[in-house]
């Protein structure tokens, strides 16, 4: 009798056990948010069941993201949100835009006010310890808005000028060895804003203004007759999106989305952007061995 | 029409093309030059109160905070504020800090202003008033302060006009205000004789309504 | 905790120290062109035709009324869009400093006219001078004494206005903390040396003024 007993009471008590055990470790499984998520948990799913993507972004630097005439916003960081939401929903206009300041990018993402940042964020590794990078979607660096009748084609040929050239930056830190790295013999000076170091250009103060490549490039396009951009770009800069960490689905998926943008199925969309904010026509990848590999010439 | 064109005839749709931005810019502008008036009045009435009657102690510290107001330049005190507070650890959006480092001015300028206008008033009133038993505040309130208005205010207004002339240089800090908005136009549309025609026919208008206030003022009070 | 760390300054001290001076150069220039302009139009505010008049009024209203950043963009950049570029960004500034210097100078020398007794000038005109001459050696003379504390005043505002060419990249003092390679955690130092040189500067001049002053008042 006694013996019955234990051996039931002891199935009992290890099924009671077992039962227990799973369920803990179901619980855990489903509440762990600071290591591997299982899909069912990941912010895709949040997104997907939401039906719009909510991004960070900011409202007053073209060609990135900036505001048209009626207030809606436009620019190349919206038209990658777009893409997101492309893959998300089959819908472009599926996104909720948060406008948020610079230095609201990390703290927004950490607290989950927003999915995803698409705000020409700079990968440093800095940053990197406290949010998820995408894969970069643009390299930034610095290049060099010419006039268009000027004699020089770009930060090279300025650098070989026999006379001094004068070159207007905006005001930061390294703006002096931002300039001399690439034209050793400048004169910097540098300004409070863009808009005037431009306009010191236009005035004919400068010969170049050294600022962001795409901002050149924007320009350019939009007053060909005006300007001309200078053929050489440095001091590489990353940009891509940044999510929360621990999240590798979502960063996973947005990976997968931007990849594709690049060089598969979405090129066209990622092409046209670039386009119309960048004003370069950008070369279809080649088809065959995956470009993303390095090309191996036979 | 057939007739030649004026020299002026394509100014108004360009002038309509940049009035919005204008316009905020415009608002900026005298946003900042009231708050900043604000903020410096106030001081001005802390400073000179402790000037006046303060204790040694506070009135050396005030004493000390008027000079070096007026030996540093205004940008160099927005730029300390602006890039400083930062520094500390505060982060404060740029027009914070430049209604900070101007109020701070104003505040300077303003403790001036109304201790000199007390001081002026005869020092018989003073006496006459206490000795019809009146107390401390009802003194500042009913003797001092209707006479020292009329003294006061024409350096008020010209005050304000200082604080609207140097709220320009908030656009050094990317403050978009009326002097930041016409750059940007005249970088768009190249055309610097019209725009910046109208940045200083605005700032005129603003200040030459002050002036003449202030001038009207200084006659009204000037019997008193 | 804010970590002070002052070798990145004083490493550039003389960035600051060249600043200081070029500033002090320009003050000096400017007060000097702008009193050319302000004797010149005060004269023809009181003395001259009415159109005349009228314009240096409109001059000295207008001068007064805008802030000199904007005086300053006009001369740097509005200029050469409209084909004048001749100056450069350190002239640009001397002359856009002079202007604006030169309306309130026109204000201070109208009032040294004015306080010129009419003794004086009758005495000077009934001995057959005429009125250039009354100006050269009567009017003049007279007014130096009268004018030279606000010309002080003058000095030391213009001085602190240089620091407004730092907008258009002239290595004055101010463009020198700008420049000096700091981060922004050495920011407070920098600007607690400059607030410090502009401070000194100005109670040097103020001093140096008021020995002047003391000095000419014994003489006379």
């Amino acid at each position: 009798m006694a013996k019955q007993t234990s051996r039931r009471g002891f199935l009992r008590s290890s099924a009671l056990g077992l039962g227990a055990g799973v369920t803990v470790l179901a619980a855990a499984g489903c509440n762990s948010g600071g290591t591997a998520t299982g899909p069912s948990a990941s912010k895709l799913n949040e997104v997907l069941k939401r039906g719009t993507v909510i991004v960070g972004t900011g409202s007053t630097n073209p060609p990135w993201h900036f505001e048209d005439e009626n207030g809606n916003l436009q620019g190349f960081d919206i038209e990658m949100a777009r893409l997101l939401a492309k893959g998300l929903f089959d819908d472009p206009a599926k996104v909720q835009f948060v406008r948020q300041a610079s230095d609201a990018r990390v703290p927004n993402l950490q607290t989950g006010q927003v999915d995803v940042v698409f705000q020409f964020m700079t990968v440093t590794a800095q940053r990197a310890q406290l949010v998820a990078f995408s894969i970069p979607y643009y390299r930034e660096g610095v290049g060099t808005l010419l006039r268009r009748d000027s004699a020089h084609a770009g930060a090279l040929d300025l650098a070989k000028a026999k006379k001094k050239v004068k070159v207007s930056i905006l005001q930061n830190v390294y703006a002096e060895s931002l300039v001399h790295a690439a034209i050793p013999q400048a004169e910097v000076m540098q300004f409070d804003s863009v808009a005037n170091a431009v306009l010191a250009l236009d005035a004919g103060r400068v010969e170049a203004a050294a600022i962001d490549d795409s901002t050149v490039r924007w320009l350019v396009r939009q007053s060909p007759d005006k300007y001309k951009y200078g053929n050489y770009g440095w001091s590489p800069q990353t940009y891509a999106a940044a999510v929360r960490q621990g999240d590798t689905v979502w960063l996973n998926f947005i990976n997968t989305v931007l990849h594709e943008s690049m060089t598969g199925v979405d090129f066209d969309a990622y092409a046209s952007g670039f386009e119309k904010y960048f004003g370069v026509k950008l070369a279809p990848p080649p088809v065959g061995f995956p470009v993303e590999f390095g090309l191996r010439h036979t | 029409m057939d007739r030649a064109p004026l020299g002026n005839c394509p100014v108004m749709p360009l002038i309509l093309a940049g009035l919005p931005l204008i316009l905020q810019g415009l608002l900026v502008t005298v946003t900042i030059s009231l708050a900043v008036l604000l903020l410096g009045t106030l001081l001005g009435i802390v400073g000179s109160l402790s000037l006046l009657y303060g204790a040694n102690v506070l009135r050396w510290c005030v004493r000390i905070y008027v000079d070096v107001c007026r030996s540093i330049p205004h940008l160099v005190m927005i730029f300390a504020i602006f890039y400083g507070l930062p520094a500390l650890g505060l982060q404060v959006p740029a027009i914070v800090a430049g209604i900070l480092a101007l109020g701070l001015f104003c505040g300077a300028h303003m403790s001036e202003i109304f201790r000199g206008g007390v001081e002026s008033i005869p020092h018989g009133q003073m006496d006459a008033a206490k000795s019809i038993g009146l107390t401390f505040a009802q003194r500042l309130r009913q003797v001092i302060f209707p006479q020292a208005l009329g003294r006061i205010l024409p350096a008020w207004v010209n005050t304000a006009v200082e604080i609207v002339k140097s709220s320009s240089l908030v656009s050094l800090v990317s403050v978009v205000d009326l002097t930041m908005a016409i750059q940007q136009i005249v970088g768009r549309t190249r055309e610097a004789l019209l725009f910046y025609a109208v940045a200083a026919a605005l700032y005129f208008a603003i200040n030459f309504t002050l002036s003449i206030t202030g001038r009207r003022l200084e006659k009204k009070f000037a019997h008193g | 905790m804010y970590q002070f760390n002052w070798r990145p300054v004083f490493d550039n001290f003389d960035l600051l120290l060249k600043g200081l001076g070029l500033a002090m150069a320009i003050a000096l220039l400017s007060l000097a062109i702008g009193s050319l302009i302000g004797l010149a139009a005060a004269f023809g505010r009181t003395q001259g035709p009415h159109p005349l008049q009228w314009l240096t009024a409109a001059y000295v209203e207008l001068v007064r009324n805008i802030p000199l950043l904007l005086i300053i963009y006009f001369v740097y950049f509005g200029l050469p869009l409209l084909g004048v570029s001749m100056f450069d960004n350190l002239w640009s500034f001397v002359l856009a400093l002079a202007l604006y210097a030169g309306a309130y100078l026109t204000e201070i020398f109208r009032a040294g006219i004015a306080g010129v007794e009419k003794g004086h000038i009758d005495a000077a005109r009934s001995l057959g001078m005429t009125r250039l001459q009354v100006i050269r050696h009567v009017t003049l003379p007279l007014m130096a004494r009268i004018v030279l504390p606000s010309l002080g005043n003058t000095l030391i505002s213009l001085f602190k206005d240089t620091s407004v060419a730092s907008a258009i990249a002239v290595p004055e003092l101010t463009y020198g903390a700008i420049r000096i390679n700091v981060n922004t955690w050495r920011v407070i130092e920098v600007y607690l040396v400059v607030a410090a040189l502009y401070l000194a500067t100005c109670y040097t001049i103020a001093g140096s003024l008021r020995w002047i002053e003391r000095r000419w008042a014994i003489v006379q």
